[in-house]
């Protein structure tokens, strides 16, 4: 019975790559999609995708006619959306100049393909199986030296019950520009598979937002793949709270020298929500640096998993590698897993790394209490804190208050169920 | 009736006996020490009376005002007006001092009726207060505690105290790592708050500080009894002679 429901799903996607020719890049990627991945695969054995893969799903055929999408429009940005996996041309804003988004053809999307098959993510499920069944692959470039002053944000929706959607990404920062970037993942799907490929040429910058608010019943499985040139500079924070299961994995490649990454993320997880944060850092030239805080708050019976592998290369020297996560648990049967990992085989490094999961500090909970404060008020406070001064090392000025609000929504209904 | 009534208050750490019978009656109005050797209790009567969780009468009764404090969880007695400084404040990373300020004293205006004051009108407040522990606005910007030396950690509990206006404050060495200086500002903030109304229970090593905020009375603690009770002469006598005298004796 398992069985044959894994298989319906490989043969939904074989069935729908095989009106391609034999080459085609979605063919070769469906060929490489063999089941999902076991809990015996190391970066699997946190995050089982068991109950998922006993799910009937079917990839998506986009409607390119639903239209009942009316974003609100909340940072003043340039949007950018996507409905069933597919771009809408018809519900995005023109684009600013310099910064142009196009279809990718099967030749240049075959060159994808091989690209993400170089790096660690090849055998993720997101990465065959999407490149099996996006509409497309969208790429969006920013020129050389155009520095994007708004805010360009992407959102992505739409999708059904029993039915996977496929966003696919490539975004390329030529020479010298620079891009802040917000994505918002609303999807109303059984399965998102999001892939994404990010070049950062030299001196690029990117600033990156993501905020995981998928449906409740929603599991969403973001695959990203990073690589920096000399001098750029990626500023990445991710905010996940919505879903049953979601997981971000994301590898960065850092190569080219005094290349510069923040890769931050905080989880808000409650009833039976999991949430994953898996990243792999390469430090595969001199003089870069990397720096990740990672932040969880756990009620109901959720779990939260945080994966950071941090490698540097021999000749990888003068790396600064800096890596602390720390998770709160607010219930006695939520629970929260840190792995970090650190193959370092150059000697002239600094790599510090914590990583830590427990409660609420009793201390810090008795000195507001003798103050007066209610314990639930005291508890809020912590928690706020805990989150607040991160999100504002993490993203810029004038998004503060938007980022903090979205984590005090997720917040506010674990703080009241799990002080009553 | 006293403002604070401590009956053959006993309790237990870790199954370890550390009050062992204290009584003591604090009126409106005055001033109390206690003293006493390190590890006698002190500490742990003040945790007990603010009600820290495991800090739970084994036997014997508090009363402020006349009302039993055993039900109340801490944030209950600290709004009906009892405040302890502690010997080492915490540290609260993320939390800013003025919002801090403004709930605690939100909480406590609240529980007497009083209407909340207003985000221009508290700071206004808040700034005048401080500036009388000469805390200077930068530091109420700061996290509460986070970075501050250890007479600015003091000086920001005596803060605490003259805002939230307590009918009984404990204060638990606020003296200790306080420079001449420091010692006299703070002194002088406590000395402000006297009135015939309230009353103060400071706990202290030195004598030095009774030499500003002058006691009624001065009560010696040791293994969890008060062994002794007397005037401001008291502390003298320990300063002079130690305790192990007035241990012998008792
Ligand atoms: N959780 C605990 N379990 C067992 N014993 C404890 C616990 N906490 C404190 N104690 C002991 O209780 C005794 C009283 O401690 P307390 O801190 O009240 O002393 P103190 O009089 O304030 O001392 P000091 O003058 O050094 O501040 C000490 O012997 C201490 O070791
Ligand atoms: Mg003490």
């Amino acid at each position: 019975m398992q069985h044959s429901i894994k298989n319906y799903y490989i043969n939904s996607i074989k069935n729908y790559t095989n009106q391609f020719e034999d080459t085609n890049f979605r063919r070769i990627a469906c060929n490489d999609f063999k089941s999902w991945p076991s809990p015996r695969e190391e970066t699997w054995r946190l995050s089982r995708l068991g109950s998922l893969s006993r799910k009937k799903i079917k990839p998506i055929n986009p409607n390119l006619k639903k239209n009942n999408y009316n974003t609100l429009n909340l940072i003043g940005s340039t949007i950018i959306q996507f409905v069933d996996g597919a771009y809408r041309e018809d519900l995005s804003s023109k684009l600013p100049s310099g910064v142009n988004l196009s279809v990718l053809s099967d030749s240049e999307s075959l060159k994808y393909l091989q690209k993400i098959k170089k790096s660690n993510l090849s055998d993720h499920p997101s990465t065959n199986v999407s490149l099996s069944c996006t509409p497309s692959i969208m790429k969006l470039t920013v020129s050389k030296d155009i520095k994007v002053k708004d805010f360009l944000e992407i959102i992505y929706e739409g999708g059904e019950d029993s039915k996977s959607v496929h966003p696919v990404l490539y975004l390329e920062l030529e020479e010298n520009s620079s891009l802040y970037l917000i994505e918002r993942f609303n999807h109303l799907t059984s399965l998102a598979m999001p892939l994404q490929l990010i070049e950062l040429r030299n001196k690029a910058s990117l600033n990156s937002i993501k905020i995981f608010n998928d449906n409740e019943k929603t599991y969403n499985l973001s695959a990203n793949c990073v690589y920096l040139s000399k001098e750029s500079y990626l500023n990445s924070f991710s905010l996940i709270k919505g879903g049953i299961f979601t997981r971000s994995e994301t590898h960065a490649y850092l190569n080219g020298c005094n290349a510069k990454l923040n890769l931050n993320g905080i989880y808000i997880s409650c009833n039976k929500q999991h949430h994953d944060l898996t990243t792999a850092i390469y430090h595969d030239v001199p003089d870069c640096t990397s720096k990740q805080i990672v932040r969880g708050v756990l009620g109901g019976k959720s779990t939260g998993v945080f994966q950071g592998k941090v490698r540097v290369a021999k000749d990888a020297q003068r790396t600064d590698g800096q890596q602390m996560s720390r998770a709160i648990l607010l219930s006695d049967t939520a629970s929260a897993n840190a792995k970090p990992e650190l193959e370092i085989y150059a000697d002239d490094v600094i790599c510090a790394h914590g990583a830590t999961v427990g409660e609420l500090d009793d201390d810090q909970l008795f000195y507001l209490n003798s103050r007066g404060v209610h314990m639930d008020k005291a508890r809020e406070i912590l928690i706020k804190a805990f989150l607040e001064d991160m999100i504002n090392q993490s993203v810029d000025n004038s998004l503060h208050d938007f980022v903090f609000k979205e984590a005090e929504l997720a917040l506010s209904s674990i703080i009241t169920k799990e002080t009553l | 009736m006293s403002l604070l009534e401590i009956k053959n208050a006993h309790l237990k750490l870790d199954d370890k006996n550390i009050l062992n019978g204290v009584s003591l009656s604090v009126n409106k109005g005055e001033v109390h020490a206690i003293m006493g050797p390190n590890g006698s209790g002190k500490s742990t009567l003040s945790y007990m009376l603010a009600g820290r969780d495991g800090y739970e009468l084994e036997k014997g009764e508090i009363l402020l005002d006349g009302i039993s404090l055993s039900e109340m969880e801490a944030d209950e007695r600290a709004r009906s007006g009892l405040f302890l400084a502690f010997q080492y404040p915490v540290e609260l990373p993320g939390v800013g001092g003025m919002s801090f300020l403004r709930e605690a004293v939100n909480s406590r205006r609240k529980f007497l009726g009083e209407e909340e004051l207003d985000h221009l009108a508290f700071v206004k407040e808040a700034r005048k207060e401080a500036s009388k522990m000469y805390v200077k606005d930068e530091m109420l910007k700061r996290a509460v505690n986070v970075g501050f030396s250890g007479g600015e950690k003091k000086r920001f509990e005596i803060l605490q105290m003259a805002m939230l206006k307590p009918t009984v404050s404990i204060l638990d060495e606020t003296d200790s790592g306080l420079d001449v200086d420091a010692l006299k500002i703070v002194s002088d903030g406590v000395n402000a708050q006297r009135n015939s109304e309230n009353a103060i229970v400071v706990i202290t090593h030195y004598q030095r500080l009774l030499d500003y905020i002058v006691p009624d009375f001065v009560h010696i603690l040791s293994d969890g009894v008060i062994i002794k009770s007397a005037g401001p002469e008291l502390a003298l006598e320990v300063e002079k002679n130690g305790y192990s005298g007035l241990i012998n004796a008792a």
